[in-house]
């Protein structure tokens, strides 16, 4: 009890990239969700980079948390903990790209600074500590909240190019259509809840 | 302009003054906090136990009264008792998987053990207004008087929430299992 | 001054309402608007972020060295949001529970580093506390009314009261996260729609998000 130890990582992937994905259930990181989805190929790449960071900045901020926050007592500083060590991170994640994979940083690096203030990363910490999960679920939980999100925000400017020539009332470009579209989606998404019964 | 030095001492300066401020605060609300989970805890056994107690107060005068802690192999089994000492129900701790993580709460039975008398949940980790509307009052109350005579409940006593099918099935199996666990230790007699 | 605390009231709730002109700031209330009260108090403890911490930037902009600028300000965003959070546990720990992890999420708002770069950087204490107390309560009103049209539709009640006199059915889809979608997206193009000059043909899409989203496909053409 308490552990968590219940549910099975792989339902967890599972739930986060489709039933409960983070972005259309949970309405986390919507900023660069509206704003950098005209593109499919931008988009795309926001989604890789969002999954590489989110799965390793959620493993160490459980590591972090287990090893460092809780025997110290320090639960109430959490906020600030996770930040630090999120924004950290990125900064190491981009420059070991910058050193060893200089193929992958041009296609990913200037992504990096638009997700430390991406608050679907900060919110996959959190949701891990009141969850209570242990190291596998956690890192499943990480991969399938990432690929979750690179899966919507894909869709999402898919349509948006399909549609973007087309005429739309005055006032609904950009913005509007995107919210009714990504509510469309999230719809869809509802149905995913009737295949994935959980057990 | 300003130097490395500088940069170093104010970041050191300002991380020691907000965190001193609230490692204060943090001290100064720790016994309310730990008095509301206590409180939280009480108010769950009560209303499981078809009592519903408005003020802090009352929950703590009420819960002292009529409810007695009894340890069977154990689990704490909580009885609710009238004036007169009869036994009026039962409330036990319920736990088991969510969709994301451990749901965890209380269940009441009545003293004949034929009905179920209310559920209630004191932590989860549900998507709100998905799962987490498990919370809300009109999902509970359907299981106030369920018969437990033709068990396991399904949904075809309890409707489940649109769209969280999980958590709904999640939350009858944790309550059938946790009745399958608790009845026959009431057979015995406490 | 009379002016300037004018200017900022009816810049921050309407002209550039952070909302609904510029696209910010939704990911961390969202998901709480199925009910007033949750939206009330989330939209209250951000204003009280929002105003302090650009109050706090504001007085120090003189000192605090340039490069270590945004960690500095995200460690007084986040003092105050963990403030908060210990308040709302300690006095009303029912509330607490049902926002959960949200609470925390006021620190990623980007309203609020928003308005600390972009005014408290520049201007004076007190100006600064209004403008980034005006700026959350734009947004507090924008998903207040949000929140009305999802309770009043989904439960049938407002702020908790039954108000469903007829015994009208609920419509379940507005406690569920899509209505929420398509609710922000309707009030964002009766927003652009009553407002925008007919000539400029792009609405008011925000600067940042412009910026960003401009940045990002300038370099991938690069990159390719």
């Amino acid at each position: 009890m308490g552990q968590g130890m219940e549910v099975s990582p792989i339902v967890i992937l599972f739930a986060a990239i489709f039933t409960s994905n983070m972005v259309l259930a949970n309405f986390l990181g919507m900023c660069s969700f509206i704003s950098v989805s005209n593109e499919y190929k931008t988009a795309s790449g926001l989604g890789k980079a969002v999954t590489l960071v989110m799965v390793v900045t959620t493993v160490l901020n459980w590591l972090v948390y287990r090893w460092i926050v809780l025997p110290l007592g320090l639960e109430y500083l959490r906020f600030i903990i996770f930040i630090v060590v999120i924004a950290a991170t990125v900064q190491i994640i981009e420059m070991v790209l910058d050193r060893y994979l200089p193929d992958l940083y041009i296609k990913l690096g200037i992504f990096l600074p638009l997700i430390t203030v991406n608050c679907a990363i900060l919110g996959i910490s959190l949701f891990m500590v009141i969850r209570d999960y242990g190291f596998f679920q956690t890192l499943f939980f990480g991969i399938g909240s990432g690929l979750g999100w690179w899966l919507a925000i894909s869709a999402l400017a898919a349509i948006r190019e399909k549609i973007a020539k087309n005429k739309l009332p005055y006032g609904l470009e950009g913005p509007a259509i995107s919210f009714i579209i990504t509510g469309i989606i999230a719809l869809a998404f509802i149905g995913f809840s009737g295949i994935f019964i959980i057990q | 302009m300003k130097g490395y030095t500088y940069t170093i001492v104010f970041t050191f300066l300002i991380s020691a003054i907000l965190t001193t401020v609230l490692a204060v605060a943090n001290q100064y609300y720790q016994p309310k906090i730990q008095r509301n989970e206590e409180v939280a805890f009480k108010r769950a056994v009560l209303y499981v136990l078809d009592i519903t107690p408005e003020t802090e107060d009352q929950v703590e005068t009420v819960f002292a009264q009529s409810i007695r802690a009894h340890s069977v192999d154990g689990a704490e089994v909580y009885v609710r008792e009238g004036q007169d000492g009869q036994i009026q129900g039962y409330a036990v701790l319920m736990y088991g998987s969510g969709v994301w993580g451990s749901i965890q709460g209380y269940l009441g039975v009545s003293a004949d053990r034929r009905v179920l008398l209310g559920i209630e949940f004191i932590a989860h980790s549900e998507t709100p207004g998905l799962g987490g509307r498990i919370d809300e009052s009109t999902y509970k109350e359907q299981f106030r008087g369920v018969p437990l005579l033709d068990r396991p409940i399904s949904d075809g006593d309890v409707d489940g929430i649109t769209g969280a099918t999980g958590t709904s099935n999640a939350v009858l199996r944790i309550v059938n299992n946790t009745i399958d666990q608790l009845l026959p230790k009431l057979e015995v007699g406490l | 001054m009379i002016n300037n605390i004018r200017e900022a009231f009816f810049r921050n709730l309407w002209t550039e309402n952070q909302v609904v002109r510029q696209i910010l700031g939704i990911c961390s209330i969202l998901a709480v608007t199925n009910l007033m009260v949750n939206t009330l108090v989330m939209g209250l403890g951000l204003m009280f972020v929002i105003s302090l911490s650009s109050l706090t930037i504001s007085a120090l902009r003189n000192y605090i060295p340039h490069r270590v600028r945004m960690i500095v300000q995200t460690f007084i965003i986040a003092s105050y949001v963990i403030l908060v959070d210990i308040f709302l546990k300690a006095n009303y720990p029912e509330l607490s529970r049902a926002l959960g992890p949200y609470i925390g999420l006021i620190i990623t708002n980007c309203i609020i580093m928003g308005r600390a770069e972009a005014f408290a950087q520049k201007n004076t204490p007190f100006i600064s506390m209004l403008d980034g107390l005006f700026a959350g309560l734009g947004y507090t009103i924008v998903l207040m009314m949000i929140s009305f049209v999802r309770e009043l539709l989904g439960f049938g009640s407002i702020f908790g009261v039954n108000v469903n006199f007829l015994q009208l059915d609920t419509w379940t889809i507005m406690v569920m996260p899509p209505a929420a979608f398509f609710i922000i997206g309707v009030m964002i193009w009766v927003a652009t729609a009553l407002s925008t000059p007919k000539q400029t043909s792009q609405p008011a899409v925000q600067a940042l998000s412009r910026g960003q989203q401009a940045l990002a496909n300038q370099q991938v053409k690069a990159g390719n």
